[in-house]
């Protein structure tokens, strides 16, 4: 019993990890419709960032969470508007292997810079382990939690009070329509790209004193925030927070019970099954409902 | 030809024997660029050279593979090296444990990854764009993970090496360029079965379903069968090229047979050189790997990472410069260059005389619906609709916009499935309700769509060939009687127009060829004469009646009165789902409940009805 309480623990500590990433997938996908293949390539962009503002400018991983969120905000903003915003209109193949050959390229040119080592921040104070109750956790986990409920409380704010955020809501539902209503829909699409990244780039610093950058690191982070975005039914940021719980779980207890090196085996199963036989994902929240 | 036959039109075609396609200067001008693959390295005598050589070929053929699941059925696969991988390893464990030569344990690895093929597409093919792709890569991750898993039986993350038995009956050799004849051998079977594939049924089938599945399955044509088809080719041929490279690298990890990398390169050359071509996968290859092979012999190590930054940064531009790639980009130009070779001028291309003549007892019943319900959500499109179609008849639908007249037919062709009641397509005594939208239009229901449904990039006569298939398996009689239908419905001089540069009023007409020659004993036809000039309006009358006359069944929703009143030897109103009229043109103008429908009780009561 002790076990599963404490695996549960680990499962929504990692299942809030993934829930930064799967938000920030699904503002993409859900508004500008488009999946963006390179997202993990962010990801990773973000924790070389963080590793080299703390070992050249010895800045702490969650001081650079500021810099480096507005950073990937401009990369997401940038690809927007230079590559994918050209291919709006194009078919679908094409909109895929532009994303698939940035993520190529990117993942290319830091082997080329770092090259296949592993670098990892020392970072003690993320790492310090938390009694509760008698379970443990890291207090670098419990920041990541907070950040996600944080996360999603800010953007739910955003989108439901704001102005942009209403434009960015009308956008999703109906481009046309939007764009009839006088919504520059082209900047809005470039803002929602530069959040989704953004969201990455808080998702980086905070995950880089847990974990070490390598080149790849963002494909091992990003198969799996896919899996999440299609359990929460692919436009809905509360189904990727509540499909990224799932996950985490799901990880945490085959990681355990059935092999650790088959865990990924599991929620890539669960991932094909619902793809193939509840393709609106597990909670029906069903299209533009974020 | 027998006039009262019900097969199909027998089409007399001179057929051209396979060889003299040779004579084609497109086929001995490729055929000759070909070669070149294997008497340059041939000439180099340098072992790098054949290895870059032999690198060309298992990509090119794994890249030529993919495009006929990639290109031609347009299922962008990023897990192909699945295939690749299971061929390789099926392949050295035969030989490992049962000393079995690979020449037949490549075999077996081909079926085995056909099997794995269709498990997987069956599936998956319901998904669309992306997903299809996420899929793929997730049925890759899992395979490669299972391989790292059970390392009792593949060497895990170890790896596994091939045994060393040199010689031929092992495809283990140390002149290297014994391997370069057989990966060219094998390029060279890719090249041939997906050449075969896009000159044949199969590949117009395959690019109708790619373009629009539901106009695909109105020609008769089952999206989940042909896609299966070429996922069947395409893996196993990809797994036979594993097989051989497995043999050429002697190596076998996990890591590089189920690599997401390797999968995205080999889809990367297919785009470069044009997707959906047959020389595109070819070309890309060519012009990509040897930049990377160099570049990797040339700067060694130190050039970690740059090839696939090369690959990355290629893929990107060549989407927002050259989305065709270069065959789709150039490939016409060139081409007709190439034909000004001798034995380059177009072949005569006959045209079949007749369509088939349906014959069968006037005033029997062809079709017939008994109480048909269609619910959405808590509307309900058709309530309670029962009616028979008579042999030989023009029967008019007609009612007010929103009336349920579309979903009626979409109930009636198969594409949707009534809530309740039944639909049966009689045919003598027997009475059957096809299973799907393509069995319907196999069993002689042939429908128009009103929103019109072309295959854009396909020319006006191949769009006609795609209904003329059905009942004409051979290409030259399908054109055939593709040309024939393009002078019945008026079509012929923009034969060779792509279907998406036409005006409406030519596509109307399309839909109707495309339809009229799958050969249908019931024509459906859904507002074809909307859009329509008044001449032209007047053809479309005439057509439909000549159809007629040659045997078929005709069912029109119209919203031209005149048109339809003076076409329709019965009438059926439908107005809010239900029939409230039915009988010959005249009764039912005068229906007081036609009139309410159309103009309001007002009106009527106005009219002192």
């Amino acid at each position: 019993m002790d076990v599963l309480v404490q695996l549960l623990l680990n499962g929504i500590m990692l299942g809030s990890m993934y829930a930064i990433i799967a938000v920030g997938l699904t503002l993409i996908f859900g508004i500008v419709r488009v999946v963006n293949f390179a997202h993990g390539e962010f990801l990773m962009i973000g924790m070389y960032a963080t590793y080299l503002l703390a070992t050249k400018l010895g800045w702490h991983p969650y001081v650079s969470a500021v810099p480096i969120t507005l950073l990937l905000f401009c990369v997401g903003a940038l690809v927007q508007r230079f590559i994918i915003q050209k291919l709006l209109g194009a078919d679908e193949h094409i909109q895929i292997f532009a994303t698939v050959g940035l993520s190529t390229a990117l993942v290319n040119l830091a082997l080329m810079i770092f090259g296949a080592d592993l670098y990892s921040v020392a970072a003690p104070s993320a790492r310090q382990s938390v009694s509760l109750g008698g379970y443990t956790v890291l207090s670098g986990q419990l920041v990541i939690l907070a950040c996600a409920f944080a996360l999603v409380a800010g953007l739910h704010l955003f989108m439901q009070k704001t102005p942009l955020g209403r434009a960015i809501r009308a956008t999703a539902q109906n481009r046309n329509a939007a764009l009839l209503m006088g919504v520059r829909v082209d900047r809005i699409y470039i803002i929602s790209f530069g959040l989704g990244a953004a969201c990455v780039g808080l998702a980086s610093a905070l995950v880089t004193p847990l974990f070490p950058v390598t080149p790849t690191i963002g494909s091992y982070f990003v198969l799996t925030a896919f899996v999440v975005v299609v359990l929460g039914g692919m436009r809905s940021m509360y189904g990727a927070f509540m499909g990224a719980m799932i996950i985490g779980i799901v990880d945490s207890l085959s990681g355990y019970y059935i092999a650790p090196d088959l865990k990924e085996v599991v929620y890539f199963a669960i991932f094909i099954l619902i793809l193939i036989f509840k393709p609106t994902g597990l909670f029906g929240f069903g299209r533009g409902t974020e | 030809m027998t006039a009262h036959s019900t097969t199909a039109a027998p089409v007399a075609l001179a057929k051209p024997s396979r060889l003299t396609a040779l004579t084609h200067p497109r086929v001995y001008v490729a055929l000759a660029l070909l070669s070149l693959l294997l008497i340059i390295p041939a000439l180099s005598h340098s072992p790098f050279v054949v290895h870059v050589f032999v690198t060309i070929c298992v990509f090119a053929g794994l890249s030529t593979a993919w495009n006929i699941v990639g290109g031609y059925a347009g299922q962008l696969s990023l897990g192909h090296m699945m295939f690749y991988g299971i061929g390789a390893y099926t392949t050295a464990l035969l030989i490992q444990h049962f000393g079995l030569t690979p020449w037949i344990g490549m075999w077996a690895g081909a079926a085995l990854s056909a099997v794995v093929a269709v498990c997987i597409g069956y599936p998956c093919f319901r998904l669309r764009g992306p997903f299809f792709s996420l899929a793929t890569i997730a049925f890759l991750e899992v395979v490669r993970l299972l391989a790292i898993h059970f390392h009792g039986v593949t060497g895990g993350s170890a790896g596994l090496i091939v045994p060393l038995k040199p010689g031929w009956a092992w495809m283990i050799f140390t002149e290297k360029f014994n391997y370069l004849i057989i990966a060219f051998g094998l390029l060279l079977l890719t090249l041939v079965v997906s050449w075969a594939i896009r000159n044949a049924r199969l590949g117009y089938y395959l690019t109708a379903v790619r373009e629009r599945e539901d106009a695909a399955s109105a020609a008769g044509i089952s999206p989940t069968e042909v896609k299966l088809k070429a996922v069947i080719v395409s893996a196993a041929l990809t797994s036979l090229i594993g097989s051989f490279h497995a043999m050429y690298t002697t190596f076998l990890e996990p890591a590089t047979m189920f690599s997401l990398a390797t999968s995205i390169e080999v889809a990367m050359f297919a785009l470069i050189g044009g997707l959906g071509t047959v020389v595109g996968p070819l070309l890309g290859t060519v012009l990509v790997v040897p930049i990377a092979e160099l570049a990797r012999g040339w700067l060694g190590s130190s050039a970690n990472g740059l090839h696939g930054f090369v690959y990355g940064t290629v893929l990107v531009l060549i989407t927002l410069t050259l989305p065709g790639g270069l065959v789709g980009t150039f490939g016409a130009t060139v081409g007709r260059w190439i034909d000004r070779l001798p034995g380059g001028k177009p072949r005569p291309e006959p045209e079949a005389p007749a369509l088939r003549q349906i014959t069968g007892l006037a005033g029997e019943t062809m079709l017939e619906t008994k109480n048909l319900v269609m619910r959405f959500g808590g509307l309900v499109a058709t309530d309670n609709v029962s009616m028979v179609l008579k042999r030989g008849e023009i029967l008019g639908i007609i009612g007010p916009n929103g009336a349920g007249k579309t979903t009626l037919f979409n109930q009636i062709s198969g594409f949707l499935k009534p809530s309740s009641g039944s639909v049966a397509v009689v045919s003598g005594a027997k009475e059957t309700t096809p299973a799907s939208a393509d069995a319907f239009a196999r069993a002689g229901v042939g429908r128009t769509f009103q929103i019109v449904q072309p295959f854009g990039k396909l020319t006006v006569i191949e769009n006609i060939m795609i209904g003329a298939f059905m009942r004409h398996p051979d290409v030259a009689s399908a054109r055939a009687v593709a040309l024939r239908v393009s002078s019945l419905v008026g079509l012929h001089h923009v034969r060779e127009v792509e279907a998406r540069n036409l005006p409406i009023g030519d596509l109307k007409r399309l839909e109707v060829a495309r339809t009229l020659a799958t050969e249908p004993e019931i024509l459906l036809l859904d507002e074809v004469m909307a859009g329509q000039s008044q001449a032209d309006t007047q053809k479309m009358v005439e057509l439909i009646r000549a159809v007629r006359d040659s045997g078929v069944t005709v069912i029109a929703i119209e919203h031209n009165m005149q048109a339809i009143m003076s076409l329709s030897d019965r009438i059926i109103v439908i107005d809010s789902g239900k029939v409230i009229a039915e009988g010959d043109p005249q009764a039912v103008v005068r229906d007081r409940r036609v009139i309410e429908a159309y103009l309001g009780e007002d009106f009527a009561n106005a009219q002192g009805l």
